[in-house]
């Protein structure tokens, strides 16, 4: 093959790579969000600056107190977009990772980092994060428990359009969370798990 | 390419299920109606080490040594065969354990665990069976099962069989729930009885270890291993004997209760 014949087959032969990847991203929503994570969509700035004038809107995250096993709503703010669910779900996540402002426990190790969330049309929210999630869990039922449906409940509690949840690691499914609990198929929320007030 | 990756892993996952389901049903025809198999699953082991404690314990030395004391008890006591997940210290896949249990055409299934909180002050015993989270893909093709269940290979077209066997042998447990608590309900029960920490009852969680289980199962978590009192307990061959007696108690009386599978 001649050099310039290759040296035009090469780039169309990569743009018909990526045309196809996207087809299929977009194609079919259930199984390819899995894996492709198209160069990690950039979410809200962290912490909005002083003359941030977007609309807020406030949630309830879900942490523990040393006393019980039910999950205890904090309240916070977030910078709303009623059109976007993903933006809102990514906002809600930055914040759990943060950490309670009042002194309770997370139930996410503090190392753990947000890569991307999607909402499908059905209602399930798939939410990657980093290894950390997993990696530095310290395992034992009690404590997965809590982890997953601080996550899941945090989510579907102030999100309508949110059903289930799918919990990626790295964008892997994993078996289980760390040992005991599985996670390799959509969990429901359960909100009998927050503290009633 | 990403696409293909995740289709061709889910391919290998169902050939291995299809494989599992060959392999129990081999095994029942051949199992001795009177003996009875119960499967004891220490949690669990080798470099999975599982929750630790303050002061150094690892969750999978305690599940292994209370676990090969309730062996010694059903096998002085009953007439049992006993079947160990593991009786050292290596890996098991969680598939695996469940395979254990389901060619071996065992009867009960019990796995001992010790539990991990991110709150120090959480202490006590717990049994769970397993929750069913089944999604409405999963109920859809388990309703479609139970209406066909006598002609299945007939009725479902090639393609379709093998995605329908491994829900199957992921939801293997779903018939068995109810067994399943009435079980825990006894143990917890014993549990509360002999020891003198809190009842926490039973509860349901998605174990990825019960899910395939073929048989009555259920997860004992003993007590805290991340509560520092609870951890020197657990390291206490008093305690872990105590522990044991109450287990092989409930065990009994299960199985009293329901003499047959
Ligand atoms: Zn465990």
């Amino acid at each position: 093959m001649p050099k310039s014949t290759r040296a035009v087959l090469i780039p169309i032969l990569a743009v018909a790579v990526v045309g196809l990847a996207v087809f299929f991203f977009l194609s079919d929503n259930r199984e390819s969000i899995k894996k492709a994570r198209p160069g990690a969509g950039p979410t809200a700035e962290e912490g909005t600056s002083p003359a941030d004038s977007r609309p807020k809107r406030t949630v309830n995250l879900l942490f523990l107190r040393d006393e019980s096993d039910a999950l205890i709503p904090e309240a916070r703010e977030i910078v709303a977009d009623p059109s976007s669910p993903a933006f809102e779900a990514r906002e809600i996540l930055g914040e759990l990772l943060k950490g309670s402002q009042s002194g309770l426990l997370s139930t996410v190790p503090p190392e753990t980092k947000l890569i991307q969330v999607y909402i499908t049309k059905d209602g399930t929210a798939y939410v990657d994060f980093s290894r950390e999630f997993a990696d530095r869990h310290p395992s034992g039922s009690n404590a997965e428990i809590a982890t997953i449906y601080a996550v899941v409940d945090s989510l579907a509690y102030n999100l309508k359009s949110v059903k289930k949840v799918c919990l990626l690691v790295d964008g892997e499914e994993r078996e289980t969370l760390a040992g005991h609990i599985a996670i390799n198929h959509p969990i429901l929320p359960d909100f009998s798990m927050i503290a009633a007030d | 390419m990403a696409v293909w990756a995740c289709r061709s892993r889910r391919k290998s996952g169902t050939a291995c299920a299809v494989l599992l389901i060959a392999a129990i049903l081999a095994a029942v025809p051949s199992a001795p109606a009177a003996l009875r198999n119960i499967v004891i699953d220490p949690g669990h082991g080798g470099l999975d080490v599982g929750a630790k404690g303050k002061f150094g314990s690892h969750e999978k030395d305690v599940t292994l040594a209370v676990s090969l004391k309730l062996k010694t008890l059903i096998e002085k006591t009953m007439s049992c065969r006993v079947i160990m997940t593991r009786d050292k210290d290596f890996d098991v896949s969680l598939e695996n354990r469940a395979a254990v249990a389901n060619n071996n055409n065992a009867q009960l299934f019990i796995s001992i665990h010790a539990n991990g909180s991110v709150r120090n002050k959480a202490h006590g015993a717990e049994t769970f069976f397993m929750n069913v989270n089944a999604s409405d893909e999963e109920t859809r093709k388990l309703a479609y099962l139970e209406n066909t269940s006598g002609e299945l290979d007939k009725r479902i077209p090639d393609e379709a069989q093998d995605e329908v066997k491994m829900i199957l042998w992921d939801m293997a447990q779903t018939a068995y729930v109810r067994q399943s608590q009435r079980l825990a309900e006894m143990i917890q029960e014993e549990i509360n009885a002999a020891l003198k920490i809190e009842n926490r009852g039973i509860k349901q969680a998605g174990f990825k270890v019960l899910q395939g289980v073929a048989c009555p199962a259920v997860l004992v978590e003993i007590a805290f291993i991340s509560n520092a009192e609870e951890e020197r307990k657990l390291n206490d061959e008093y305690f872990q004997n105590h522990v044991a007696e109450a287990l092989h108690r409930g065990l009994v009386r299960y199985l009293k209760l329901f003499p047959q599978k």
